[in-house]
């Protein structure tokens, strides 16, 4: 262990960091960072510093810094008094696109599954709120987690997509290369595709590049393609999972947030929530920015979740047709490689932007952020109004310092499988890591048995808004609903609202229902349909209006009636 | 699918669809009918609850909702057919107008012309680059008017209005009417963006500070609002860091400017205008496409009523006389270019033909006793002199058209 110290100061000198700032511990094999520094990104800098020293396997980086906010500790000792409100031979802790998935892939056996998921709706983490890329699999390190499940999960998007009805479009990608290092850059990524096994994988002229894609950059000299690349509305997989799982039994708590998990003889056995106790017999964590929290509760944290944050730009629907395939250039250190591509609905996504973050629920929008991600897009495709934008927002990756995914069993608790770790390519892997998990479970219980009444099938139906007139005409004959139109730029009828407000998933607050229908998404950003969607919210769920929320607890949207105290008196 | 053949559809029951629809059905046409989305007729003004409406149709001052009534009781005795709660999804070239509602599903009217009236939108907080999270507790200050004056509740606490539009102004003493303490209106330019009464109405006489060259460049709060960051900015328009300021609010109030709404136009293939957003249109407020005209806010994002109401009626009129001409002797329209210190004219073309032609337009900096004139190859046509000219305040000026006037027309402005 004294080499590693050795190592690690002199490390630490390159960074030009005191030493003595940082304390390492040794658990068993993983390495422990604590103390703190001046700034966050010192903490990441030394974090992925440590994970690569030789022999270190597990990291976990307990550094602060100065800049960062503090952490409040919460009490929580009341919740430890509630009652036992539930239980299930399977609890997966997360509603993202991993624990959805993972749902899913469990629901087709013999099995009570109850997913819990902290906020009002699914897929509120990093599902919400990515470029929605199912990667080829060209730039993870050949030989990692990563690169195994990105290129078969990639390849198993089409059945998902198939049976479970969700926009999905292969389109491929390119990678853009406008000088001599770059293009060196691509011959590796071709070298490292090839051997992670990207289908089609090729280096082409900047000139064949525009022949696929007219409007990429006339300065950009080569390009690497891989057709096996495509995109999709990362909310609507996630629900799509969810709903099917749902079908198959599987059961979904929301706004259920872990507390602690208590545990006996090495199994984890009830959870503390927000809502009460859970009982369980094995124990998923797919809490995504949250994973290595629950570890921490299983008395098992050997990783530590570092929130990458990344800015993403929308543009207007009327750019539809300009850029058919995502245009990236290559990679920097940690997947910054965005580029703008065309999202399944038409809109133009640019992004996104990569920036080390101390707080997991922070997503806020810097200047220098959105700056990168416009000019970068600008720069790498042309024939794009500026102008044009209608919306941008920020999302948080979920990275451990090895950054590679965490997908195993629990080795101190013998009831718990992790996936964790799951940043980009996460939404590209999820069908492999379902999969993954699949096989970890039936290490854990080989004698369960499969369902016979399984489907597979998930129903959906037409959005309004590609409807023919006649089909139009028939669906409002069928349910009048439909014939009232409530968000104009996206031609959301009150019958769609409706039906996600009562779907499986309800939608209980506006943006639940605008992940759903696209109410409040497009050019007005719900300038109009806002103040309809809450009414419809508050009659359908018996509420007041001024218990409606945007986005959950606490995000209230009216205070209080006009002239209340008049009323009162 | 239900299709029926109309002489004139009018898209929208607002201030400038009713106004077509009744000109129209005036006209003697048996067959007009108005395609209103929302459940009421009245448009925006429903909600527009203070008054300063129809000095000039009627000669006195309403309040939105009066001048609306007054229209609306106009429109109903007419015999125009009336759709409320009818949305229209698509339009075509061939003038088929596609709407949906709840009693007959979805039904194509063919129509011999259609006047446009779908009004405008307002811009969001991403179109004016606001950085931070996004919490409730922002909202465009129309938005907030529908909020507090139709639904009967407060958004908000303590506000903080960005954008001296005439909305933000009108909002800052509604809200403080309603016991919200309004913190302040901050504007990016150097000018205020609204009337000059309204700045005396609704800002001084409630001693509401009215922050010029300052903009809200930060929002913080992760599930709702927590408070905004105010900077002052430079010549152009760049927040200075040094000047940042933090305000707690629970209400970011947005009033930062008006598009004209034309996404049925661009369906159409309607050319419209890169400086007013709307449609290129003639003296008859006719588009690009024969047969479909355009009326108020859809051409142009206008600062009064009255005249919202009086482009209806010039529409409607040239409707009228569109389904009444033969193909013959249309002349091709001559533009008129914008001149010195004119942002916008409206109409941006003119038909040659004699007779009465009304242009709006704005300026491009306030002016002094200034001199508006438009020329026909050099040679003066008109002068209207004002008193003074501000860039929110639209001018009026109505010419006696003459046939020859087929030269290059300028309008310009200038300080005598």
């Amino acid at each position: 262990m004294t080499g590693i110290n050795d190592l690690f100061l002199q490390e630490m000198e390159k960074l030009s960091l005191d030493p003595a700032s940082v304390q390492l511990t040794w658990q068993d094999d993983i390495l422990i960072l604590s103390g703190c520094l001046k700034c966050w990104q010192q903490v990441v800098d030394v974090g992925h510093m440590a994970a690569k020293l030789p022999g270190v396997k597990k990291l976990v980086n307990h550094l602060t810094s100065e800049d960062a906010p503090k952490k409040e500790k919460r009490d929580i000792s009341t919740y430890y008094d509630k009652d036992e409100i539930d239980r299930a031979d399977v609890v997966i802790i997360g509603a993202g696109v991993t624990g959805c998935g993972i749902a899913r892939q469990l629901s087709k056996y013999n099995l009570d599954i109850l997913v819990l998921e902290k906020e009002e709706d699914i897929s509120c983490g990093t599902t919400k709120c990515n470029n929605g890329m199912i990667h080829s699999g060209y730039d993870s390190k050949h030989g990692s987690l990563k690169a195994q499940m990105n290129v078969k999960g990639n390849a198993m998007y089409s059945q998902w997509a198939e049976e479970l009805h969700f926009a999905f479009h292969r389109t491929g990608s390119f990678v853009l290369a406008f000088d001599e290092k770059e293009r060196e850059v691509l011959r590796y990524y071709l070298e490292n595709g090839t051997k992670n096994g990207v289908p089609g994988i090729a280096i082409l002229s900047g000139d064949e590049a525009r022949k696929i894609e007219p409007n990429i950059s006339d300065d950009a000299v080569e390009a690497l393609w891989t057709p096996s690349a495509g995109y999709v509305e990362p909310y609507e997989v996630a629900l799509a999972l969810m709903e099917n799982a749902i079908d198959n039994g599987v059961r979904l708590r929301l706004d259920c947030e872990i507390l602690d998990i208590q545990k006996e003889e090495k199994k984890a056995v009830t959870l503390i929530t927000s809502q009460g106790k859970i009982h369980c017999q094995y124990l998923i964590n797919a809490a995504g920015l949250y994973s290595d929290e629950i570890a921490a509760m299983l008395d098992d944290e050997f990783f530590t979740i570092h929130p990458r944050r990344g800015t993403l730009v929308i543009y207007d629907k009327e750019n539809k047709g300009k850029i058919h395939t995502f245009s990236g250039q290559a990679p920097g250190a940690y997947s910054k490689g965005g580029g703008p591509q065309e999202t399944p609905e038409g809109t133009l996504l640019f992004g996104p932007s990569a920036k080390e973050v101390p707080e997991k629920d922070n997503l806020a929008v810097d200047q220098d952020d959105l700056d990168f991600v416009i000019n970068k897009g600008m720069y790498l495709v042309k024939n794009i109004d500026r102008n044009t934008l209608i919306t941008f927002f920020g999302g948080n990756r979920a990275a451990t310092y090895h950054e590679d995914f965490i997908i195993q069993c629990s080795e101190k608790v013998e009831n718990v499988i992790h996936a964790a770790g799951i940043q980009s390519p996460g939404l590209a892997s999820s069908p492999a890591i379902a999969e993954r998990v699949e096989q970890l479970f039936l290490t854990l219980k080989p004698d369960v048995t499969k369902k016979e009444d399984y489907n597979p099938i998930r129903r959906e139906k037409k959005p309004f808004r590609f409807c023919t007139m006649e089909e139009r005409d028939a669906l409002i004959k069928e349910n009048p609903l439909y014939g009232r139109i409530i968000c104009r730029c996206e031609t959301v009828p009150e019958g769609e609202i409706v039906d996600a407000i009562h779907g499986k998933v309800p939608a209980r607050n506006i943006d639940a229902v605008k992940r759903r229908t696209r109410a409040g998404m497009g050019r007005c950003q719900g300038g109009f349909c806002q103040a309809k969607v809450l009414e419809i919210l508050a009659r359908e769920l018996g509420m007041e209006e001024t218990e409606v929320t945007l986005k959950g607890k606490g995000s209230n949207i009216l205070k209080e009636r006009t002239r209340q105290v008049e009323e009162d008196e | 699918m239900n299709k029926r053949q109309v002489d004139i559809a009018v898209i929208g029951g607002g201030p400038a669809g009713l106004a077509a629809a009744l000109k129209a059905k005036q006209e003697g046409f048996e067959k007009v009918v108005l395609i209103e989305r929302d459940k009421e007729l009245g448009g925006i003004l429903n909600q527009c609850i203070h008054d300063g409406f129809g000095l000039i149709r009627f000669g006195k001052q309403l309040s939105g909702c009066e001048y609306a009534q007054r229209y609306v009781s106009m429109v109903k005795e007419s015999g125009v057919e009336i759709y409320t709660d009818t949305m229209v999804l698509e339009i075509t070239k061939d003038k088929e107008v596609y709407s949906v509602n709840q009693q007959e599903g979805a039904v194509c009217w063919q129509a011999g012309a259609i006047i446009l009236a779908m009004g405008c939108r307002e811009r969001t907080r991403p179109q004016v680059g606001i950085l931070g999270t996004r919490p409730s507790g922002v909202l465009t200050a129309g938005a907030v008017q529908k909020y507090i004056n139709i639904q009967g509740f407060l958004p908000g606490k303590k506000a903080v209005i960005l954008g001296s539009g005439d909305i933000g102004l009108i909002m800052a003493r509604r809200m403080t009417l309603e016991h919200m303490e309004v913190e302040g209106v901050y504007e990016v330019m150097p000018n205020p963006g609204g009337l000059r009464r309204n700045l005396e109405q609704c800002l001084n006489d409630y001693h509401i500070p009215l922050h010029l060259s300052t903009t809200v460049v930060r929002v913080h709060g992760k599930k709702s609002l927590e408070g905004v960051t105010v900077a002052k900015v430079d010549e152009n328009r760049k927040p200075i860091p040094e000047t940042e300021r933090y305000i707690p609010c629970d209400l970011l109030v947005l009033s930062v400017g008006l598009i004209p709404e034309n996404e049925l136009s661009k369906q159409a293939g309607i050319l419209l205008s890169p400086v007013t957003k709307g449609p290129v249109v003639d003296q008859n407020m006719m588009t690009s496409v024969d047969g479909i005209f355009a009326a108020g806010n859809v051409s142009a994002v206008f600062d009064l009523v009255d005249y919202v109401s009086k482009t209806g009626e010039a529409a409607a009129l040239g409707a009228a006389a569109y389904l009444r001409a033969s193909e013959k002797e249309k002349g091709k329209p001559v533009p008129v270019e914008a001149g010195e210190n004119i942002a916008f004219t409206l109409p941006e073309t003119v038909e040659p033909k004699d007779g009465k032609v009304t242009f709006y337009m704005r300026v491009k900096k306030s002016m002094e006793h200034p001199e508006i004139s438009l020329t026909c190859d050099g040679k003066t046509i008109k002068t209207q002199k004002l008193l003074v000219a501000h860039p929110p305040e639209m001018i009026s000026m109505t010419v006696d058209w003459k046939e020859e006037y087929t030269g290059k027309l300028v309008m310009e402005g200038r300080e005598v």
